[in-house]
Parts: C-alpha cells; sequence; structure tokens
C-alpha cells in the first residue's frame, strides 16, 4: 500500500465512525421521512402509498398554514436582534470589559444557554404572569397597565420571542467574543491614527471582518429558530388558539397526538425545504463574498 | 488445589445458569398505570402498585412489572410505548384514546375471560363495551366535575346554597361581583395547554344544554341548536364581565380557589377534597334548559393484543379491579368511589350520596375517530372565542369543518 493509499485509509478510518452516527441518524431518516410524507401511515398499520395526497392535504390544512405563518414570524423577529443584541454585547464586554467584571458578565450571559428549556420556560410562565407576574408588576409600579402576555394572540409569540432571544444571546455572545479577539489591534491603531473614532471602527473594521461569524450565527439562528418548539409547547401550548402553534409543534401534533405519522412527514419534509431555501438564499448574501476573499 | 478452583467456578456456572433457569421459567407481565397518588400523600403509586402486586406475584408463581406513567403527554407516551417491544401487557386508557386502539386491532376483547359472576359484580362493566366489543374493564369511574363554592362568599351576597341551574349560576355571580368586588365570582382555566379542561369548563354546560358530541354513526354533531345555546352562554360569561376578560392566561383555578380569590369553580370531586382552606360546598350538576348533565371520569384497564399470556393478564385485571385492591387504592391513593358491588364507600361523608343520586347525571365522552384532535381544535377555536376573535357559531362550524376534512 502506498503512502498516499495508507494515508487515505487512515483519514476514512478517522471520519467512519461520525459517518456511520450521521447516516443512522440524520441521512436515513430523511430519506424515510421522504418516502413516509408519501404515505398514510399511523404507525399502528403498514403505510399504504397515497403520491402526494398528503402535501396537498398540508397546503389546505388551516392549522399548518398558521404554523407556517407564527414559525416565520418567529424567525423574523429572533434571529436579527439576537444577532444585533450579541454582537453589540460582545463589543461592548471586548472593548470595555477587559477584566474580572468582564469575565463575570461573559459568565452570566452564558447561564440561560445552559439552562434547560423547562426551567427556562417555567420561569419565564412565572415572570409573564398576568396576575402577580414580575413583568406586570413592574409595568403597574410604572402606572402602565398589566399586559396579558401568554394568554392574548397578539403577544403569545412575541412572549416566546423575548424568552427564545433571551436563552440565545449569550451563546452568540460568545461566537462573537472570540472573532472580535481574533481581530488584529493594528487594524484598530491604523484606524486611529487615520483619526477613524469609535462608531467609525466599529462600522469599517469590526463588523466586515466579522462577516464570516455572521455568517455562522445567522444560519444557526435561522436553522434552531425554524426547529422552535420546545419553549412554545411549554409555554403557551401553541395557542391562545393556533396563536403560537409552530412547524415543529404541528409536525409533533400530528405524529403522536393525531397518529399521522404520514403527514407528519410531510410537514417536515416541507420544513427542510424551507430551511435549505432560506440557507442557499443566505448563502449566496453572505457566504459568496466570504469565497472570494480566500 | 487446581482442580478444587476448577470445581468451585463449574459449581458456581452450574448455579448461576439454574438460577438463570428458574428466573426465566416465572412468567413476565408488564402492567402500566397512571399516576393518581398526590406528592403529599401516604403512598406513592410505585409503592401502592408494587406492594399489592406481590400477592398476585405468588399466588400466579409470576413477576408483574409495574411502571407508572406521568399524565403529562400521556397518549403520546402510550403510543411509543406500545409500539416498543417491551410495551403493556395490561394498560389504562381514557375514552379519548381507545377509537385508534380497537381501530388497529391493538386491545383484546376480554369479555371471555371474565365470569358472568364477576360481570355482575363490576357496577360499570358496559361502560367498557365499546365499537362493539368488550375492549375494556372500567377502573376509575367517578371524580365528577362538580360546581365547588366558597360558602363563606356566597353567604356574603346573602346566597345561603349552591347554584343548580345555569340561571342561578348567573345570578350567584351578579351578587358576588356586587358584595365582593375584590373577587372572582366564577374561573375557568381557558389558558390551560390541554383541552382535557373541556372536562370542566365546557362539556357540563353543553349537555346541560342538550348538545350531544356524535351521533351514532360517530358523525360529529357539535354544531347544533343545543351546543351553540351552551357556547353562546360560555361567552355571555365573559360578556357579563363574570369571566375575567384575562382568562385565557388562566391555567388553574384550584389554587386560587383554594386562596379565597374565587367564588365558583368547577373542578374534579378528588380535587374539591383537597381544599381545606376555605369552607366549601358543591352542587353535583347544574341544570341547563334541557339536560343536567355533568363529566365523570370512565377510565378502564386494557389487555393488548401483543400480550402473550392473556390468561394471566385477564387475572391480573380482574385482581387489579378486585374490592380488595381497589378499597385500599381508594383509601390510600385517590378517593373515588366503587367500582364493584362488594366494595364498600369508605370515602369522604359529603360525597357519601353523590353517586347513588346523581348517577344518571354523569356522562363520559364518547369514542370516536380522532377525538383527542378534535377537542384540540374545539378548545384551540373556543379560545380564540374567548379572545373576541371567532363567535360561538364559527367556533362549532370550523371546528365541524376542520375535524370533516382532516381528522374524520
Amino acid at each position: 500500500m502506498s503512502r498516499k493509499q495508507k494515508e487515505a485509509m487512515q483519514g476514512i478510518i478517522y471520519v467512519l465512525p461520525s459517518f456511520i452516527l450521521i447516516l443512522i441518524f440524520c441521512i436515513i431518516p430523511i430519506f424515510m421521512s421522504g418516502y413516509f410524507s408519501l404515505t398514510e401511515y399511523n404507525v399502528m398499520k403498514p403505510p399504504v402509498f397515497i403520491k402526494f395526497a398528503n402535501f396537498q392535504k398540508m397546503f389546505q390544512d388551516s392549522y399548518i398554514i398558521d404554523a407556517t405563518k407564527n414559525t416565520l414570524l418567529y424567525v423574523l423577529i429572533t434571529v436579527p436582534i439576537q444577532t444585533i443584541l450579541s454582537l453589540l454585547f460582545a463589543a461592548f464586554l471586548a472593548q470595555k470589559m477587559q477584566n474580572k467584571a468582564g469575565g463575570f458578565l461573559r459568565s452570566v450571559m452564558f447561564i440561560p444557554v445552559i439552562a434547560s428549556s423547562v426551567t427556562a420556560g417555567t420561569i419565564w410562565r412565572i415572570i409573564l404572569n398576568t396576575d402577580g407576574g414580575m413583568l406586570n408588576n413592574i409595568l403597574n409600579f410604572l402606572h402602565l397597565p398589566s399586559v396579558n402576555w401568554l394568554g392574548d394572540t397578539k403577544t403569545s409569540l412575541l412572549s416566546i420571542c423575548i424568552v427564545a432571544i433571551w436563552k440565545n444571546v449569550g451563546y452568540f455572545l460568545v461566537i462573537y467574543y472570540a472573532g472580535i479577539m481574533g481581530i488584529s489591534k493594528d487594524l484598530y491603531e491604523s484606524a486611529q491614527v487615520d483619526g477613524a473614532n469609535k462608531i467609525q471602527q466599529f462600522f469599517e473594521i469590526t463588523l466586515p471582518m466579522l462577516k464570516p461569524i455572521t455568517y455562522l450565527v445567522v444560519t444557526l439562528g435561522i436553522i434552531w429558530s425554524f426547529q422552535v418548539f420546545d419553549l412554545s409547547y411549554l409555554m403557551t401550548g401553541g395557542g391562545p388558539g393556533q396563536s403560537s402553534v409552530t412547524l415543529v409543534m404541528s409536525i409533533y401534533n400530528s405524529a403522536f397526538k393525531q397518529y399521522r405519522m404520514g403527514y407528519a412527514c410531510a410537514t417536515a419534509m416541507f420544513l427542510l425545504v424551507i430551511i435549505v431555501v432560506i440557507n442557499i438564499l443566505e448563502d449566496r448574501l453572505l457566504g459568496g463574498k466570504k469565497e472570494e476573499k480566500r | 488445589m487446581n482442580k478444587k478452583r476448577i470445581c468451585i467456578a463449574a459449581s458456581a456456572l452450574a448455579l448461576g445458569l439454574m438460577s438463570g433457569v428458574s428466573a426465566s421459567a416465572a412468567e413476565t407481565i408488564n402492567f402500566w398505570f397512571p399516576t393518581f397518588a398526590s406528592a403529599d400523600g401516604e403512598v406513592t403509586d410505585e409503592e401502592f402498585w408494587n406492594g399489592v402486586m406481590e400477592k398476585f406475584e405468588e399466588e400466579n408463581d409470576c413477576e408483574v412489572n409495574v411502571t407508572i406513567v406521568p399524565w403529562d403527554n400521556y397518549e403520546e407516551k402510550y403510543m411509543t410505548g406500545t409500539m416498543a417491544t417491551d410495551g403493556p401487557d395490561v394498560g389504562y386508557l381514557y375514552m379519548e384514546m381507545f377509537y385508534d386502539y380497537i381501530d388497529n386491532g391493538m386491545l383484546t376483547d376480554i369479555d371471555s375471560y371474565f365470569t358472568d359472576e364477576q360481570k355482575e359484580n363490576y357496577i360499570y362493566y358496559d361502560l367498557g363495551n365499546l365499537l362493539g366489543g368488550q375492549y375494556a374493564l372500567p377502573v376509575v369511574v367517578g371524580n365528577p366535575r362538580i360546581l365547588v363554592a366558597n360558602m363563606d362568599i356566597l353567604n356574603e351576597a346573602g346566597i345561603t346554597e349552591v347554584p343548580k341551574t345555569l340561571d342561578e349560576l348567573v345570578e350567584a355571580c351578579e351578587k358576588i361581583k356586587e358584595s365582593n368586588p375584590d373577587v372572582a365570582p366564577f374561573m375557568q382555566d381557558w389558558g390551560n395547554a390541554h383541552y382535557g379542561s373541556l372536562n370542566e369548563i365546557y362539556w357540563p354546560f353543553f349537555w346541560s344544554e342538550g348538545g350531544q358530541i356524535v351521533d351514532d354513526e360517530g358523525n360529529l354533531t357539535i354544531d347544533s341548536a343545543e351546543g351553540l345555546a351552551a357556547t353562546e352562554f360560555i361567552y355571555s360569561l365573559k360578556e357579563k364581565g363574570i369571566l375575567d376578560d384575562t382568562c385565557t392566561a388562566c391555567d388553574d383555578t384550584i389554587e386560587p380557589f383554594k386562596n379565597g380569590e374565587v367564588a365558583m369553580t368547577f373542578m374534579a370531586s378528588s380535587n374539591a377534597l383537597r381544599v381545606d382552606t376555605v369552607n366549601w360546598d358543591y352542587s353535583a350538576v347544574l341544570s341547563g334548559s334541557k339536560d343536567a348533565q355533568t363529566f365523570v371520569a370512565a377510565d378502564c384497564l386494557v389487555m393488548f393484543d401483543t400480550c402473550e399470556n392473556k390468561d394471566l393478564a385477564a387475572k391480573l385485571m380482574a385482581y387489579a379491579t378486585s374490592a380488595e385492591v381497589m378499597s385500599q387504592f381508594h383509601k390510600q391513593v385517590s378517593e373515588q368511589p366503587p367500582i364493584t358491588l362488594d366494595e364498600e364507600y369508605e370515602g369522604d361523608e359529603r360525597f357519601a350520596t353523590l353517586f347513588t343520586e346523581y348517577g344518571d347525571n354523569f356522562k363520559s365522552l364518547p369514542v370516536f375517530k380522532s377525538a383527542s384532535s378534535m377537542y384540540d381544535q374545539l378548545f384551540k377555536n373556543l379560545q380564540m372565542m374567548m379572545l373576541d376573535q371567532k363567535t360561538p357559531q364559527e367556533v362549532l362550524t370550523e371546528t365541524t369543518e376542520y375535524y370533516n376534512s382532516n381528522l374524520s
């Protein structure tokens, strides 16, 4: 065996365990889901092939339409806000808080990330409680009226967005922080010599240098946001009405409550397509120039 | 020395193999039951069922694997559990769950496993006759949803008796609003995440107005004049200020009732017994314009078709529902009325006549296709009505349309 072949073999051996796991738990299930989406399948009886009937039904189902609208709205609210907030916090901590207090703050902001969704959802249910909730108490203290945060169709999804942003900012902050720390100080010193103020430095140096990281943060943010389930399930159960039901929740309900596994798989394939399309668009917008730079 | 060691090792191996053989000789049966014991109760559910099963295991030379299934996501857990190879042989289902299990041939008709004498001893044996077969053995028949009232608040408003009709309920609420504006005259948990709340906040009104959920053929019939009357009545409670505008955020009425913040609410009779902080009384059922009905649980033991030893499973079902076990269960775990003639009611005196006097007024949910999903859809639409985003008629029409086009 030549050296090249040996190296190739070594590479395959290194990759093989992960590849097998990804194949079993990701790739095969995607193909199985694709197959089941074309069937009427309730788990208890063998699947019956029905071509695209599930997809036809899905696009007329008000529950799925509401879930799609809610999920898109959720993505549009959470992704930009959590990206901007984490970038601003990271820039602030990197530039102004290079001390013990900064380290402490970073740790504190990471706590929501490691807190389980069940804990976060339960705590925020108490905070957002209409009667006697902490947030409404603060509003009342400021002589503002109470808000029916989780019990109103206008605010239930927004409440979930607030909690999701609170939970995710810490994670993206750490990524941005590492990115900012990796930017050469020389660039800032040169800019200072040229008379650039802090805001100009941020927009002309920090932001462009963080483009690959922003690409990562936005991609992860979009994928996670499309997969939102736990917070919505715990905090509102999708209600009131269908105001906070999400696509993943509708998949869960179809599969495990209505025993319509084929229909659930069709919705899952629909979600997969949305995520792939959005990521391709995002790649065109943010990722293209990144490749050119290399 | 070596020979001695070899002998010892061989003996140990033989003993091990023998013990393995004897252990595998004992029949194993999986028994799944939900949680009933309260957190501060005498025993936990596991302790209770493992304790009572010891005798059965000895008598039948078998091993009973008890699995206690929490109520959260109960249906999902059962569905995934029954698909697994180690699912239940004997399980516990409620009415909304039956259709799919029966329709898919997953349950055994147990009628032939019980003698006539045994059948006669069961008070509610016929309730287990579903979709043309005896697929269920009622085990928890009770917990009716009753109107519980804080008598101190009612007395303050000049009311001496708990309302017995829907009109009296409205009248009492109006008086309480005047006499005690700081308390909620009536509370319903429209903010609950699970449609199970309908058992307290909708079906008693729906049935008392003469509504029927499905007809004999299993067609959904909620969109009727009676259904509309009941739905409009509930909506009117909000319009009249009897139910608070924020009722869609309320997911628990028991704690506020315990704290004296609520004058009246519907709750399960077993939950009422846990209220010891206020002076309460109850009305078993509220009469509407056409009837007087309230929800009662009729949960059953079932035998799964995958069970290998059906005779043993039937014996286990008979044992678990015997007066010997149920009387202990009702004393130590959850106070419910007897399910067999040979068990005496030993519960709270306030409920001594509840089942004998009002038995005909108690109704359980019907068995029909996609029942859970229909209830879920109805509950969500009713929530929208309580937020003024749907009219009572829209709730019934849209739920029926959704059910007919997607679920039936």
